[in-house]
Order: C-alpha cells, then structure tokens, then sequence
C-alpha cells in the first residue's frame, strides 16, 4: 500500500516535471530552428534511393515542409532573400523529382520565384519540367506563356506557350483567341494562322467555330495587307505612309472591312493593325 | 495430396492470425489512414494525390511490417522452437511444408490487404466526398490496379523469406538478408539508369563493377516495378498488359525460388 502510494506520488511529480521540461525544450527547439530550419536539401539522387518505394508520400511531405516555411515567413512578415529563394527552387525540383506530376508543387515554386523573388528563369525551368511530363495539362504551358507575357515581355514566345496551351484537350476555350489575339503585338501572324487553322479543324461548336473563322479571316486580311505594304516599298523604294496609299498606287483595290467593325491602320513600325483588336463588339 | 496442402496452408494462417504483432500492423495501418483525412487539408489542390499517397504507402507499410515480422516469425519459429520434428512427422512431405507455409502465409498477407483495402477505399471516398472538386484527376480502378501491384511485390518477397529461412538457421540472419534485398530491389533500378545515363558514361568505371552490376540487376528482383503508387496518385493509366508482364514476373521468380527452397529444404539436416 505504501509503495503504491510513493509510486503515485512520483508519477504525479514526473507528469508536472515532463509538461514543465517539454514546455522549456519547444523554446529552444524553436530558437534551434529558427537559425537553421530547412537551410539544406538532399540532392534527389540520394532522395530517391533512401525514399524506396515511398517517393509519392516523401514528396508531399517535403513539399509540406517548403509550404510551411515559407508560409510562416509570410505570416510573420520576415524577409526572405536570395538563399530562400535558392531553397525553394532546390527543394521542389526534389520534390518533383520524386513526383514529376505533382502540380501543386510546380504552381507553388512559380508563384513564388515570379512574384517574390523575380526569378523568371527558375521558374520557366520548373514549369518546362511540368510540361513535359504533365502531357494531358494545358497549365504548364499556359503558366509559361503569361510569364513571358507579364514578366519577360516577350510576346513572340509567349504566345507560343499559349498556342500550344490551348490544343490541349481541356484547355479553356478563350486561350484559342488570347493567343491569336496577342500574336498581333509581334511580327508574326503567320503562326496564328497556322494554330487557327489546326483548331478549326477539330472544332465541333458552331459559335467557337464562327468566331475562329472570323479572327482566322482578319488575321490573313492583316497578313495580306503586310504584305502588300512590303511590295509598296519593292516599288517605290520608299514605305507607304497609310494604307490608303496603296489604293492610290493601284496596288490593291479598297482596304478591306475588319470583320470585327474596326479599322485597319498601318503603324509608324509599319506593321498593320485593327483599331478593334479582334475584339467584337458585341450589341 | 491437395488435402494436406490445404490443411498446411489453413495451418499457417491460423498461426499467423494469432499473431499479436497483426493487432499492432492493423492499428498502424488505420491510424496512418485515418491521419491522412487531416493531413489532406495542408495542401492546396491536389487531394487526390496526397489522400492516395498516404493510402497507398499505409498498404505498402503494413505489407512491409507483416513480410519482416509476421511472415517471418511464422517461418522461423518452427525452427527456432524445434517444433519442425513434430511437423515433418505428420505425413507431408518438406517440399510440401515449403508450399503450405508460402501459400498459408501469401493468404494471410491477402487477406490483410482485403482488409486494407476496404479501410483506405472507405477513407478515401469520405475524403472525396468532402472535397469533390478536387478529385477530377482521381480513378477508382488505377488505384486498385496499384493495389495489386503492390500485393504481387509481396509475393516475391515472402517468396525470399522462405528462401533464407531454408538455408539459414537464424531468423535474425534472414531478416537481415531480407530487409537487405528489399532495399536492393527497390533501388537496382536507380542504380541501373543512373549508370546508363551520360552523367555516368563520363565516371571512370572498372569493367568488372560494371559487368558486376550487369550480373546483379538480373539476379537481384527489381521491386521497384510493381510500385505504381505515384502514377495511380495521379490516375495516370497503366495498361493491362504491363500488369500481366509484371504479375508473370512475379510467378516465374517466385517459383524459381521456391523450387530452389524446396531443393534445399530435403537435402538439408535439421539438428
């Protein structure tokens, strides 16, 4: 009976001891990774062996851990540099080395590097690795052309990216004509003939299929036009300065109607363009 | 002689279901299924992936921790216990009691991942339940089709068991030898493509390792055929006839085994 009392009175004791001890040791387990929480990453050749046959749930489980730091950073407020930025392109190109078609790590690193830390190339880098592998998805590709877009300003490629976005099956019926539509800022109609031609071909929507049709005819009308410009200057060694020059020197007969209900212009680069954009107005 | 085979083979699951260390496998297993429920909610779109990852690797754990204890413990006891005399007294033959014990034990791994099958197929469709629109990229049947997989990648490891248990007289030396050859199997792979990539081609490799290696992937299994537990997290489709090559992978190289452990079985002298 004593005994069994000392023994409780001892437990009692060592339960107040270990709340009071653990309490103490998460202080200094925190300030311990506060100075070297996550500061290294193992390369995936090693990661993938020690993972077996475990990779799928080892990749969630450092994606977890890259999510969590970064979104304690954000939370408290605390700048993150150059080195964190490191860390998180190496620690999801394991991440999806272990899984190539885990997308919410890709979308995560490219949300980051773009915007937080204004490394386009890294980024573009993880999201053609996402292309590759993620064959059935138009995001990859979709992701890659608004970064060259938004971020690199180079229309050419990133209408491109959109393009092949949107031959993707599944892929939103407006990227069709966003990538139409932005190829206009660079010289090169003559792919977007091309991609608009392919899509026809395999859409079965009469409304999608009128309005490719419509943007298909103003694009060749555009490339026509341009073409004509040049051989103005063959001609005349000198560049028109409208388009109305063209009728004047015979070279076509009137400037055609946009389908759209704009006008066609021709620009001090001498490209020719639409006042409506390729946007319709609608009534 | 079917008889005495049934009779071993309901023998050793009997044994095998007595088992304690089966409550704990089972526990394990649930807890890890039943965590993934709150652990889904940390990511931000694909549930799906997450949910059947830790489904998956719950199955494959539990498998693991009935092949290196349960299975193990079932083959060896008869030795270590010298309870063997008693059972070759009986009229069956060794290769039989071979047989008997593999299929008795494979049955009980069966069932155990009937079992888990059930538990992570309920998990998963509250989870989808409760997050439907993240499950667009989800399929019902490559996740089972995983499942099946991973079960084929047992029998070639208990196939193993047996092997060493006939020509070791320690289960620790067994255990050792077959944790050894899971981790090979599951990494052989790695090791072949890394040495056939050109980041290799350019390491000054003696052509003995080489040919060493070359000799190794042939007789060591490659495990990590059957794990299609990140493609069926991602309902990437696996044809129907890579399941057969590898399902006629698994039986050729488990009988190979078998019969060797049969072979070895009658020549060897029990002390």
């Amino acid at each position: 009976m004593k005994q069994t009392i000392s023994l409780s009175c001892f437990l009692i004791i060592s339960m107040v001891s270990c709340f009071f001890v653990q309490q103490n040791l998460s202080e200094k387990r925190e300030e311990l990774l506060k100075a070297s929480y996550m500061a290294y990453t193992l390369p995936s050749k090693i990661t993938g062996v020690l993972a077996l046959e475990f990779k799928g749930i080892v990749s969630d489980f450092l994606f977890l851990k890259t999510t969590t730091f970064f979104g304690d950073k954000f939370i408290k407020q605390e700048s993150v540099g150059e080195k964190q930025a490191d860390y998180a392109y190496e620690s999801i190109k394991i991440v999806t080395d272990l899984d190539p078609w885990f997308w919410d790590a890709y979308l995560f690193a490219d949300m980051l590097l773009t915007w937080d830390f204004g490394q386009i190339d890294k980024a573009n880098e993880l999201l053609l690795k996402a292309k590759k592998n993620r064959t059935w998805d138009f995001k990859p590709a979709y992701y890659l052309g608004f970064n060259h877009f938004y971020f690199l300003k180079d229309n050419k490629k990133g209408s491109r990216f959109l393009m092949e976005a949107s031959k993707i099956p599944g892929a939103p019926s407006y990227l069709t004509s966003l990538a139409a539509r932005l190829s206009m800022y660079e010289n090169q109609y003559q792919p977007a003939i091309v991609f608009l031609n392919e899509i026809l071909k395999t859409t079965q929507n009469k409304g999608l299929k009128n309005e490719y049709e419509k943007r298909l005819k103003t694009l060749i009308i555009m490339d026509k036009l341009e073409k004509n410009v040049h051989a103005y200057h063959a001609a005349f060694n000198v560049f028109p300065e409208t388009l109305q020059d063209l009728v004047d020197k015979g070279i076509i007969e009137s400037i055609p109607d946009d389908p759209y209900g704009g006008q066609f212009v021709l620009l001090k680069n001498k490209r020719v363009y639409t006042t409506s954009k390729m946007i319709y107005k609608r009534k | 002689m079917g008889r005495k085979l049934f009779a071993l083979i309901f023998l050793t699951f009997k044994e095998g279901v007595r088992d304690r260390a089966l409550v704990g496998v089972g526990l394990f297993s649930l807890a890890m299924m039943g965590g993934s429920v709150m652990v889904v909610n940390f990511f931000m779109r694909e549930l799906h992936k997450v949910s059947v990852d830790i489904n998956l690797s719950a199955i494959a754990f539990a498998g693991l921790l009935l092949t290196f204890f349960v299975s193990l413990n079932l083959m060896s006891k008869d030795m270590d216990k010298h309870t063997i005399y008693c059972v070759l007294s009986k009229p069956f033959s060794r290769t039989q009691y071979i047989w008997g014990k593999y299929l008795g034990i494979m049955f009980l791994i069966f069932i155990a991942f009937c079992i888990l099958t059930l538990c992570s197929t309920a998990t998963i469709f509250f989870i989808k339940s409760q997050y439907e629109v993240y499950f667009k990229e989800f399929s019902w049947l490559e996740f089972y089709k995983a499942i099946y997989a991973q079960f084929l990648m047992f029998f070639i490891l208990n196939a193993f068991i047996v092997f060493y248990s006939t020509i070791t007289t320690s289960s620790f030396i067994t255990l050792l030898f077959s944790i050894s050859t899971y981790i090979a199997g599951q990494t052989i792979e790695e090791v072949v493509l890394f040495l056939q990539s050109s980041q290799a081609m350019e390491m000054v490799m003696s052509k003995t390792i080489g040919s060493i290696i070359g000799i190794v992937q042939y007789v060591l299994p490659n495990l990590s055929v059957f794990d299609l537990k990140v493609r069926s997290a991602h309902a990437l489709p696996i044809s129907f006839e890579y399941l057969s090559a590898i399902t006629f992978y698994c039986l050729i190289y488990s009988s190979v085994l078998l019969i060797s452990s049969s072979l070895i079985f009658n020549r060897r002298e029990l002390k």
